[in-house]
């Protein structure tokens, strides 16, 4: 999952990034409005949170001018409390509010749950066979026994069985799975995989020549 | 409703009054319109009456026409003598049953519109003869001797025309007043109709014209209420309230809407606080939540605590910025009043902010003319340093600031002029207000965005104006004026 942080307060920006990156997302940053909508418009990101006030274009102007081509799910973040100001944000085609200061906590739960709607999942629980994938607890299970997995192979996995059924290109998978300043090894993605099929079943991840992988 | 409330409401005052005035007025015409009907009644009795006297004694006196002569006048028995008029003393009078023959009708009927006669002779104080109508107790009417007028008078419910004859014998004729009595009475309730009538209508009007004229009033109050209550944006209609009202009314708007300007800046500023003593709020607990997710390297803990102070550092920078303006604005920053040259305070800035400028490469120019003026030498520093600062925050590497003082017309000026990218004209009248910035969003930590207001508060607490010039692209220049 590769998720836009877009905040003008530097100190913010940094520590919001990190914890983010620390729960197992890619993240791109952007710190003002210029930037924060030409990436957000060049990439298909999981979800995007967006601060209101920023230099060159604000929150709002980003929101309306993004609409116009992406349904990318956006958190708006705002030292603004007042009811009108989230009726302008969820209007505006927000699809979360929040309010600084804010619970970390709270905002990851809150980006899953952008991410899952966004995919028509219902719940954080996605059982494919034997293997069960918890999205909130970022957790795997096979039979009733917990696989181990890094961070980035549980991402591809997160990704891959939020699109059950679907063929997902590698372009997909690098743009979603590998932040902005990653350098993209064709190998590696190839060597998470291989690993994937080692723990949870060498039939789990079906390779379409040509097209990409799917998990059935 | 009680007194008071009458007794304070404009409406019932009026009110009160002009039903005094009505009701004083009302009654004197209509007492004095009721005398008039009154005489005016009596007058043309009276005069019946007199007629009637002279008729009754002419009887007796006149002798008779002679076709008339019949069982009245002289009598066959010669009873009136040659020599005079009248009869002469030995002769009897014309009896009663006669008199009324001889004016018929006229002393015979019995009820209130009969009239009656009475006679007195000479020598006889009893009555000598009376119609049959008369009623009781009729005293002989007393004239002075030889008076002959004939007079009037009232006598209980009668009244009476009397005579005396130049022999002393007395003739009466009388009627009951109650005829004129119900008139008058009647009259009397006619004016009493008619006052009430001419009362509530006059009342009715004055009613009328109070309510209209009060209705701005009541206009304006519930207006004034309804911003009391909280809708600020309310006003007055004053095409409803012309007249002397309108003025006020208009007044009163020009109020309100300063007023809710003010509220409204209140607001902002409210608002505005809130947003930037909660972002670096934020940034504590975010910063806290992500380093104490996981196990850290100890670089990686002093990081975090490094900028968790910066936060701290940038939020006391901001509440010990709005503390001021908050006592600024209560008014209870007390400015000492020194004699200071602004020369010798803008040469101590400007040791001060040379460092910073040095690192961007700015030249600083100083020209200062001694501009003695009177004031807080540490607030004013406060003020010179924050613009200082922010010529050099807001300029071009290798730009210039330049700093003078001088004196003209009775005022010691400072200007600092830099040459950064300036302000838009869009933005000029607002950057002294709390928290306003060009571009709308936080320009770094350093930046409260209340330096401004709080150099203007301090300005204005001296008596002085601070004011801003600005050229897009050329640079900004900012000058305090304070009265020598």
């Amino acid at each position: 999952m590769r998720i836009l942080i877009v905040e003008d307060e530097p100190d913010l920006l940094r520590s919001l990034a990190q914890a983010v990156r620390e729960e197992g997302y890619a993240v791109d940053t952007a710190n003002d409005g210029e930037d924060g909508l030409f990436k957000a418009k060049g990439y298909d990101y999981d979800a995007i949170v967006l601060d209101v006030m920023l230099p060159k274009l604000d929150g709002w102007e980003i929101l309306k001018r993004l609409r116009k081509t992406k349904k990318t799910p956006v958190l708006m973040l705002t030292a603004r409390d007042q009811s009108r100001d989230r009726v302008k944000g969820l209007d505006t085609g927000a699809d979360d509010y929040m309010v600084k200061p804010f619970d970390l906590p709270e905002l990851f739960a809150r980006v899953r749950a952008l991410i899952r709607r966004s995919v028509n999942k219902a719940t954080n629980l996605i059982e494919i066979g034997e293997v069960a994938v918890d999205t909130a607890a970022r957790n795997v299970t096979r039979g009733k026994s917990p696989v181990e997995l890094t961070a980035r192979e549980y991402a591809l996995l997160e990704f891959l069985a939020l699109h059950r059924g679907e063929v997902v290109t590698r372009t997909q998978l690098y743009e979603h799975l590998f932040d902005e300043n990653e350098s993209s090894l064709s190998n590696l993605l190839d060597v998470h995989v291989s690993n994937l099929r080692k723990k949870l079943g060498a039939e789990f991840v079906t390779t379409r020549r040509g097209h990409g992988y799917c998990v059935e | 409703m009680n007194w008071t409330v009458i007794t304070r409401s404009i409406r019932w005052r009026l009110l009160l009054w002009i039903a005094f005035l009505l009701v004083f007025i009302l009654a004197g015409l209509g007492v004095a319109a009721y005398e008039i009907h009154w005489s005016h009644h009596l007058e043309l009795l009276d005069g019946q009456l007199r007629r009637q006297v002279v008729d009754v004694s002419s009887l007796f006196y006149m002798p008779p026409p002679p076709e008339v002569s019949g069982n009245f006048g002289p009598s066959p028995d010669g009873s009136f003598s040659g020599r005079g008029p009248g009869p002469s003393r030995n002769k009897p009078f014309p009896r009663a049953k006669e008199i009324a023959a001889k004016l018929p009708g006229l002393f015979q009927r019995g009820d209130v519109a009969g009239f009656y006669f009475v006679l007195w002779t000479r020598e006889n104080t009893d009555v000598f003869e009376q119609s049959t109508n008369t009623p009781a107790d009729v005293g002989r009417p007393l004239t002075a001797e030889g008076d002959t007028g004939t007079y009037v008078r009232t006598r209980g419910t009668f009244r009476e025309a009397f005579h005396t004859t130049e022999r002393g014998d007395s003739v009466l004729v009388g009627r009951s007043l109650v005829l004129e009595i119900t008139e008058a009475r009647h009259f009397a309730g006619w004016l009493f109709l008619g006052s009430l009538a001419a009362l509530v209508f006059g009342l009715g009007g004055a009613w009328v014209i109070i309510t209209r004229a009060l209705q701005p009033v009541k206009t304006i109050s519930s207006t004034a209420g309804r911003i009391a209550a909280g809708k600020l944006s309310e006003r007055i209609n004053v095409a409803e309230t012309d007249g002397e009202l309108g003025q006020l009314a208009a007044i009163l708007n020009s109020t309100f809407a300063r007023l809710e300007a003010a509220f409204a800046q209140q607001k902002q500023f409210t608002a505005d606080a809130a947003h930037e003593l909660r972002t670096p709020i934020a940034v504590l607990i975010s910063e806290v939540q992500t380093t104490l997710a996981h196990e850290r390297a100890s670089a990686e803990y002093r990081e975090s605590m490094s900028a968790c102070l910066d936060t701290a550092q940038q939020m006391r920078r901001l509440t010990e910025s709005l503390l001021e303006l908050a006592r600024l604005d209560a008014g209870q920053e007390i400015m000492r009043r020194d004699r200071l040259d602004l020369a010798v305070i803008a040469r101590d800035c400007v040791k001060l902010i040379r460092p910073l400028a040095a690192a961007r490469r700015l030249a600083i120019h100083g020209d200062f003319a001694p501009a003695e003026t009177v004031g807080d030498a540490d607030r004013l520093k406060q003020v010179v340093t924050n613009l200082l600062a922010n010529a050099v925050r807001y300029n071009q590497d290798d730009g210039e600031i330049r700093i003078a003082t001088h004196v003209e017309e009775g005022f010691a000026i400072l200007t600092v002029a830099d040459t950064g990218q300036g302000i838009s004209a869009e933005d000029l009248p607002r950057v002294f207000e709390r928290f306003y910035r060009g571009d709308k969003s936080r320009s770094g930590s350093g930046n409260s965005g209340l330096g401004l207001a709080i150099g203007k508060a301090i300005v204005a607490a001296h008596g002085g104006t601070i004011t801003v010039a600005s050229q897009l692209g050329r640079g900004t220049t900012f000058s305090i004026r304070l009265a020598i």
